[in-house]
């Protein structure tokens, strides 16, 4: 077989938005401005469950620099939400977490808006607070919203008092199952809560003309925002413009709506523009962070040591609104199953209500709860039969032609090549000599976001391209990845391409850089588009050659036709001139995955789209004494279908190990009554340089059935699998199980003591 | 690698350029260089120290320019991201960025290139060892680090 060396995708290309990154002249959402603009602070609740009797802002408007104050009664709406409509602008009548927004400042400095927050008189009753999913799950247990029934929300989520959805997958029987198995194994297990930790805070500036809106704000889906806005403020949504500047990072903490409506609240009360942007110390307390998860599972084998039955529990701690919780109630329990093949499954998760910061979609939502449970489990399972961990999983896994959980299709299969690469390139069967040194592996899967993404594409008659895609640049390069699609397939340059993105006044839908999809959706829309362009392109250019449009294809720079050829930028004058331009839309779809409804009650996500497979291995060593860990070396193998840019996969994969290096083993935003204990980063580490290890990324390429070329989701799946793969190598080190994360040296060592 | 200047009149130099900062001496540094000199490349992130964003050069020194204010800057040279090119010329320290996969949102990043620049003006040849330690100041969330240690190294290499 012939293997064409294909001249922009599969190359180490810089990304196109890199020189103005690097001189410092991009603008973010935290730095846009607005001339004559105000600035916003919130205030915030000072209980988490309270009533509120009473708001006097008469002093606080007083105050030197003050252009407004804005309530609950200042928003034309009640709630919103986007799968239960549960979550407020501010808080109307009951304050549900500490940090719940009761009021918000404009004022013409940020710090005379703060100044003016303490002037806020509000009297408060408090409640009885419901701090965990224990508390809430209880029968008697106190409402965190106690009108939860008269919500509107999604029809497939099945819902009571505190649990915003009750999931189910159910495949065969597990109880018969159980009961014939040769032997049965239960654990628990307990994940933290980890903020997504993105530089840049979040931020927006809003201005309105007459009942016209404008937010600029570094959001991950602008259409969204415009959606949420309109039925905020009961506009018609193409009143508002949701435009988005640079995103400084997002992880999905940007997914949902932040402060852009607060910023427009303030701007319509003020009658100009403002501006909000968090604190370090709001961030912290109130950013969308992952769930915390209360995990019990229960694995059946055989005498063959094939898995027969797997049954668990799934507790999700939402926090005072479901956000995406009751997704990752459902991605979970795909996430609990696991890459395996199981004829027997009973798993259910809740989302639940507490008197805390609402959650969020933190990449791979879901993900390492779930892998972390799964793949710990399968350890420990091996271990207490006697049989290697990586020969237990070889011979449960998926393999090309197995259905998912839920009956699904699982494409093209490489559990089995990624495990095999991992343990080789770890060392798996080379014996561990020094004391206290050991090895962990861990597989997984995960799903790519799909929907539609859209793109204008422009060929000016220079020959050079502008590009309008709705989808934003999150950071991770996966807008530099969609155009090296279309780079490749016009026969252009990188950098010949010019993108305007994100702004839903002038660019075409698209479901927002979200789900490992960015580069994949986009680029199939690119590729649509180029297909379209040639319908326009070629019969001009055959024109000119004398010869059949037929007969043309794109060259670099150039249609050709046999030995002839005639420049693009020529073919796109012409037709400039005399035609409308060359110009196309491009359109992608992504096609739904079926899968069998009769396993699944509430499960909002109940298929892995496109999926992707992957494992990971590490070496590390403890330390006797300390329990401290050292890590040696860690290795990715992640099945990526076709590295369009293999430089900015490897640096999702070394970026997402490194920050699931930080949830496994130390961050965790500490909740007490209703308190947070560490609200700053020297209390909440995040992996700095001397935290980081060398991270080995081994790229496998069995083309999927979605992406340009066969690419699968990237940016994702690096967080799945380190919190379960380190657990495993932290046992296999010391003999001590861990099974909460963070797996913290105090845990490791008081282990040791305690004889684990 | 870039030319400190000095500046020849003013309160203090910002890339080479005399400013007056009357009325803003107890600002912090940060909010003088976005707010009242636009130079909105060195950012704001944590606003506490502790996470590196709005690292610039003062006197060739990296600092948090969040802790420290406009008027305490009074006789020296201050330096920030927009001062690193010169007549659009990158320095060697940007174009390996560029080349390594070193920035992904890239928030971090002019708070990264001007503690490397610190760190090459005193040490032309770091190992990787001494580029960690010193790198240690700088909280990037996304590219976890290595293709930001290998971008220095190679500047220094080709610098």
């Amino acid at each position: 077989m012939t293997v064409h060396k294909r001249r922009i995708v599969g190359n180490r290309l810089p990304r196109i938005d890199a020189t103005s990154k690097v001189t410092g002249a991009i603008v973010y959402g935290a730095d846009y401005a607005r001339n004559g603009m105000i600035h916003g602070a919130i205030l915030r609740s000072p209980h988490p469950h309270a009533r509120i009797r009473n708001i006097d802002a008469r002093e606080a408007l007083a105050a030197p620099g003050v252009f407004c104050v804005v309530t609950a009664a200042d928003i034309p709406s009640e709630r919103f939400g986007s799968f239960v409509k549960d979550i407020d602008v501010f808080a109307k009548e009951v304050v549900r977490y500490k940090g719940h927004p009761v009021a918000a400042v404009g004022a013409r400095t940020r710090e005379e808006a703060e100044a003016a927050l303490p002037l806020i008189r509000v009297e408060y009753e408090e409640l009885p607070v419901v701090a965990t999913v224990e508390e809430a799950m209880a029968d008697d247990a106190r409402l965190v919203h106690e009108e939860w029934e008269s919500y509107e929300a999604n029809a497939t989520l099945v819902r009571r008092g505190n649990i915003a959805n009750h999931t189910r997958l159910t495949v065969g029987d597990a109880d018969a199952a159980f009961a014939g198995a040769w032997r049965v194994f239960e654990h628990s297990f307990r994940t933290n809560l980890q903020h997504p930790g993105y530089t840049e805070p979040r931020a927006a500036v809003a201005e309105w003309d007459q009942d016209r809106l404008t937010v600029w704000s570094s959001t991950q889906t602008p259409f969204e925002q415009q959606s949420t806005l309109a039925a905020i403020f009961r506009i018609p949504a193409s009143n508002v413009r949701v435009s988005v500047p640079a995103i400084g990072g997002a992880f999905g903490g940007k997914l949902r709506i932040g402060v852009e409506h607060v910023a427009a609240a303030l701007a319509r009360k003020a009658r100009r523009p403002a501006k909000v942007m968090l604190t370090l110390e709001e961030e912290i307390a109130t950013g969308y962070c992952r769930q915390p998860a209360h995990i019990r599972l229960k694995l059946g084998v055989d005498r063959d040591l094939r898995i027969v039955a797997k049954a668990g529990r799934m507790l999700v701690d939402c926090g005072a609104m479901s956000g995406s919780g009751v997704g990752v109630a459902s991605s979970g329990l795909l996430m609990l199953a696991g890459p395996y093949v199981i004829p027997n499954l009973a798993i259910e998760g809740f989302a639940v209500y507490t008197n805390k910061a609402p959650t969020g979609s933190f990449r791979a939502p879901s993900g390492p709860q779930g892998n972390f449970a799964c793949e710990s489990q399968m350890d420990m399972v091996a271990r207490e039969l006697g049989v290697d961990p990586l020969e237990f999983r070889l011979k449960n896994i998926v393999r090309d032609g197995d259905k998912g959980p839920t009956g699904q299709e699982m494409g093209t299969v490489s559990v089995e090549e990624c495990l095999l690469k991992a343990a080789e390139a770890i060392g798996w069967d080379k014996p561990v000599v020094e004391p206290g040194r050991g090895r962990g592996i861990a597989c997984g899967w995960w799903t790519m976001t799909g929907q539609s993404s859209n793109v204008f594409v422009k060929v000016n008659p220079d020959g050079r391209v502008v590009v309008n895609s709705g989808c934003a640049e999150i950071g991770s390069g996966a807008i530099t990845g969609a155009m090296q699609v279309l780079a490749e397939e016009l026969g252009v340059d990188l950098e010949d391409i010019t993108v305007v993105n994100a702004d839903t006044a002038s660019t075409p839908f698209d479901f927002g850089a979200q789900g490992s999809r960015t580069a994949s959706m986009v680029g199939n829309a690119c590729a649509d588009a180029v297909r379209n362009l040639a319908a326009k392109a070629f019969p001009v250019a055959a024109q000119i050659m004398g010869v059949t449009a037929d007969s043309c294809s794109f060259g670099y720079k150039a249609i050709v036709s046999g030995n002839q050829s005639v420049p693009l930028a020529q073919v796109a004058a012409s037709l400039q001139s005399g035609a409308g331009g060359l110009i196309a839309e491009g359109s992608y779809i992504q096609p739904g995955t079926p899968f069998d409804k009769d396993r699944t009650s509430g499960m909002v996500i109940p298929v892995v789209n496109s999926p992707s497979y992957h494992a990971h291995a590490v070496d590390l060593t403890v330390d006797e004494e300390t329990g401290e860990v050292t890590i040696n070396k860690y290795v990715v193998a992640q099945d990526v279908g076709f590295a369009i840019n293999p430089t900015y996969i490897e640096g999702q994969i070394e970026g997402g190990v490194i920050q699931a290096i930080g949830q496994t083993m130390y961050e965790e935003i500490v909740w007490e009554n209703g308190e947070v204990r560490n609200g700053n980063l020297t209390d909440y580490k995040m992996p700095t340089a001397e935290d980081a290890p060398e991270v080995v990324s081994i790229l496998v390429e069995r083309a999927g059935l979605t992406g340009p070329y066969g690419a699968k989701g990237v940016g994702e799946p690096p967080v799945i699998e380190p919190p379960a793969t380190l657990a495993n190598a932290v046992h296999d080190a010391s003999g001590v199980r861990v099974t909460d994360l963070p797996i913290t040296p105090e845990k490791i060592a008081l282990g040791r003591v305690r004889g684990n | 690698m870039p030319e400190l200047e000095s500046a020849p009149d003013g309160d203090f130099s910002v890339n080479g350029n005399p400013v007056d900062a009357t009325g803003h001496d107890g600002r912090p540094l940060v909010e003088f260089l976005r707010d009242v000199l636009n130079l909105t490349g060195t950012k704001i992130g944590c606003g506490n120290g502790e996470c590196g964003a709005c690292t610039v050069l003062v006197d060739g020194a990296a600092m948090c320019s969040c802790i420290v204010t406009a008027g305490s800057m009074r006789g020296s040279d201050v330096m920030t991201v927009e001062g690193l090119a010169s007549d659009g010329r990158l320095t060697a320290l940007q174009e390996s960025f560029m080349r390594n996969g070193a920035l992904q949102c890239g928030f971090c990043t002019p708070g990264m290139l001007m503690s490397a620049t610190e760190l090459l003006l005193r040490n032309p040849n770091p190992t990787r060892q001494e580029i960690v330690h010193f790198m240690n100041g700088n909280v990037c969330r996304c590219t976890g680090y290595a293709q930001i240690v290998e971008a220095i190294e190679e500047a220094a290499r080709h610098g």
